[in-house]
């Protein structure tokens, strides 16, 4: 016995769902949804804001979510815990394009804002099945202004360093550009850097793009995890590798090897927290399933033999 | 009117505690919870509240600083979450047994195993027979109006009791929601500053929590017992005057939501009845009578009211968001607690149990639907095949 999913639609809803990377970019993800639902509210919207509670955001560089909804009705969804079918995503952080299923849910005719300088038909590339998505807006924020990084505002508790004096105000502007789901005056009446929020309203690069409709997705069910699941929830004790924290995709830059300039010192291997390098007779090699990125070992190489290229520099 | 912003569960609880403008408040981290402790730190460090902020070094340790501080005459703020909550137990007891108005906020959060920061209302209700006043606000701006209201009843000379004020966790403390902050000055109007009735002081000692002979045990129990016993009363009279200060108006124990002429209702208490809310109204659009009674006291149990208000339904589907492995019936200690209360009415209100959202998952809509047309199945039919279901497993 189940409703069909009809009975509780909120059509006048609209959902927003930013990416981001873990410490370094919360606050930023933060702004852009709380940015977006003020406002959403000046308009007199029905508007809710909050970050993804289970994403884990004391991991620096891990992939993490923050949200908004607006309506033109009072939102009865309001302690649905995450944003299941968005009509906006943002990426704070292009690299966010690859290993990160980004798109999942976008609802038809969805919009794609990413923070970049690269073109729209390379972060397309990456994307591979766009789906629903209908409109890809690029846009250089991080050539506008200057990341906040802050703990302030942590947990749900007041951030009392402003909202939108960062990246967030540039890209809320992209947003409004390709969208016009808020007045640009209402947006600048609650960032902090109005100036660089028009500026990423005029410098968003829109591409409207054929959408193709996306596949359905079927999750996993409590019953299956039922069946699933090992006697009192035990976890087996990865050796080597563990499939339940599979790291790659938090990594921006790519750690490569100069092997002219490796004296073979091991020295990246002992320090490396993930335990992804391993030694071999040409030097180190980098488990790229698991690196994520940090550049702790680019930074401990005696001989400078290893250096830090951006993620998507790299096809594979 | 005050300031309207949109703020999480966990600053709107802080806010509280600032209007109420507490002496001494003790923190010791976890989530969801923490947010209250960060944003009251910032306050004091920032100079908008003057009160002592000590870090525990544990749960134990927290309830025991705002007990001795209780004790010496201060008004005392403190809170946990999860296994937190159930660390400080041995401390719960022994404040409202000296008959300390000790105010703590808990973030549910389930329980250990697995290490699973989602909610459940297991911590909280696990400490329900301490003695403490306790009740589940259902939005940020319930979180706040409950702390003054029970910062208020907790100290009436007629009750003197401890008083845990629950919000979901992450449902209420982290999402942001409208909240009207009032202003101070409504705020001393309505709640009187705190009086305890014996002040540790240097200059007339005391010894409280003393080793007593155990003929003095009945007398000292049933002095709590009749405390616990004057706190209905005294909800009333302070939400009459919470309702003229502030203009909002709450019924003490239960929100009756589209019940007039309903036949079933679920009944439950917390963040997933809004939710459920949501969907009673929907199915009305359809002309089913189906309706919500939202629990907003749980301790003490508002028994009366409900002989009174609930025993008009065909039939009553509790949910329990906490596990209570074992219990009488196989759903949860709301579900228990109901059945009893309304015991006297026999076979003509239908009961049925709902165990649903364990370890912080959702109450989907359609759960609610699902619950809501099994409710009408037993009313119709009269038949109560199973007296729980655990969702989504059974039903
Ligand atoms: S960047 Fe280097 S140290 Fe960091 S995880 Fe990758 S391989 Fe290891
Ligand atoms: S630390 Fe540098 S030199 Fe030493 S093994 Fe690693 S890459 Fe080679």
């Amino acid at each position: 016995m189940s409703t069909g999913s009809n009975l509780f639609a909120e059509p006048g809803l609209q959902q927003i769902t930013v990416w981001a990377r873990g410490v370094v970019m919360n606050k930023d993800a933060r702004d852009i949804v709380v940015a977006l639902a003020e406002a959403a509210a000046r308009e007199g919207k029905y508007v809710q804001a909050w970050e993804n509670y289970v994403d884990l955001p004391d991991r620096v560089y891990v992939p993490v979510r923050a949200y908004a909804r607006i309506s033109t009705d009072p939102i009865e969804s309001k302690y649905i815990y995450e944003n299941e079918t968005p009509d906006i995503i943002i990426l704070v952080e292009e690299t966010l394009v690859k290993g990160v299923p980004v798109l999942r849910g976008l609802r038809k005719g969805g919009v794609l804002v990413v923070n970049t300088r690269r073109s729209p038909e390379e972060i397309l590339s990456f994307l591979g099945d766009t789906g629903n998505l209908e409109t890809l807006v690029t846009v250089d924020a991080s050539s506008l202004s200057t990341a906040v990084t802050t703990l302030s505002g942590a947990e749900g508790a007041t951030d009392a360093t402003g909202i939108g004096a960062g990246i967030a105000a540039p890209l809320a502007g992209a947003v409004v550009k390709a969208t016009g789901i808020v007045s640009l005056e209402n947006l600048a009446a609650v960032v902090k850097n109005p100036e660089a929020m028009r500026r990423g309203y005029e410098l968003a690069r829109v591409t409207r793009l054929e959408t193709k409709g996306a596949a359905q997705e079927v999750a996993v069910s409590a019953g299956e995890l039922l069946k699933q699941l090992p006697f009192a929830g035990t976890v087996p004790s990865p050796v080597s590798e563990n499939e339940g924290m599979v790291t790659g995709n938090w990594r921006m830059q790519r750690p490569v090897l100069d092997q002219e300039a490796c004296t073979s010192c091991d020295t990246c291997w002992i320090y490396c927290p993930d335990s992804c390098i391993t030694r071999t007779d040409e030097g180190p090699t980098f488990n790229l399933k698991y690196c994520k990125g940090c550049g702790i070992c680019e930074e401990v190489c005696p001989s400078g033999a290893i250096s830090l290229v951006p993620e998507l520099n790299f096809k594979d | 009117m005050g300031k309207v912003r949109r703020i999480s569960g966990c600053v709107a609880a802080a806010n509280a505690v600032k209007l109420a403008d507490v002496d001494v408040i003790c923190s010791y981290p976890i989530r969801p919870y923490t947010g209250i402790m960060s944003e009251l730190a910032r306050m004091v460090a920032d100079g908008e509240l003057d009160a002592e902020f000590i870090h525990g070094e544990g749960e134990h340790a927290q309830l025991s600083v705002v007990y001795g501080a209780s004790a010496a005459g201060a008004r005392t703020f403190t809170g946990s979450s999860g296994v937190g909550v159930t660390y400080a137990f041995e401390v719960y007891s022994p404040i409202s047994g000296e008959r300390l108005p000790v105010q703590m906020a808990i973030g549910d959060r389930t329980l250990d195993p697995p290490g699973d920061f989602g909610s459940e209302h297991t911590d909280a209700e696990c400490c329900r027979d301490q003695g403490w006043i306790q009740g589940w606000a259902s939005t940020q701006q319930e979180v706040l109006d409950m702390h003054l209201i029970y910062y208020r009843v907790g100290e009436d000379p007629r009750v003197m009791l401890p008083q845990f004020v629950c919000q979901d966790g992450y449902y209420i403390t982290h999402i942001l929601g409208e909240v009207d902050i009032p202003d101070p000055s409504q705020v001393k109007e309505f709640l009187p500053p705190y009086k305890n009735h014996h002040v540790l002081d240097p200059k007339n000692p005391m010894i409280i929590g003393a080793q007593i002979e155990p003929a003095m045990g009945p007398p000292l129990q049933y002095q709590r017992y009749q405390a616990m016993q004057a706190v209905g009363q005294v909800l009333r009279e302070a939400h009459e005057e919470f309702a003229r200060i502030f203009g909002r108006r709450y019924d003490p124990f239960l929100e009756e939501y589209l019940t007039e002429d309903a036949e079933v209702v679920i009944f439950g208490q917390g963040a997933h009845m809004v939710t459920a809310k949501a969907v009673a109204a929907r199915l009305r659009n359809l002309g089913e009578k189906v309706g919500v009674v939202r629990l907003r006291t749980f301790r003490p149990f508002p028994t009366e009211e409900i002989r009174r208000r609930m025993s008009r339904f065909k039939a009553i589907g509790v949910l329990d968001n906490s596990v209570n492995f074992g219990i009488s019936c196989n759903g949860g200690v709301l579900l228990s607690e109901l059945r009893a209360a309304l015991y006297d009415f026999g076979d003509k209100v239908k009961t049925v149990g709902f165990v649903a959202g364990l370890g912080g998952e959702v109450v989907t809509h359609d759960e609610f639907y699902r619950m809501f047309r099994k409710i009408q199945e037993i009313a119709k039919t009269g038949k109560v095949e199973q007296t729980a279901y655990w969702l989504p497993f059974e039903l």
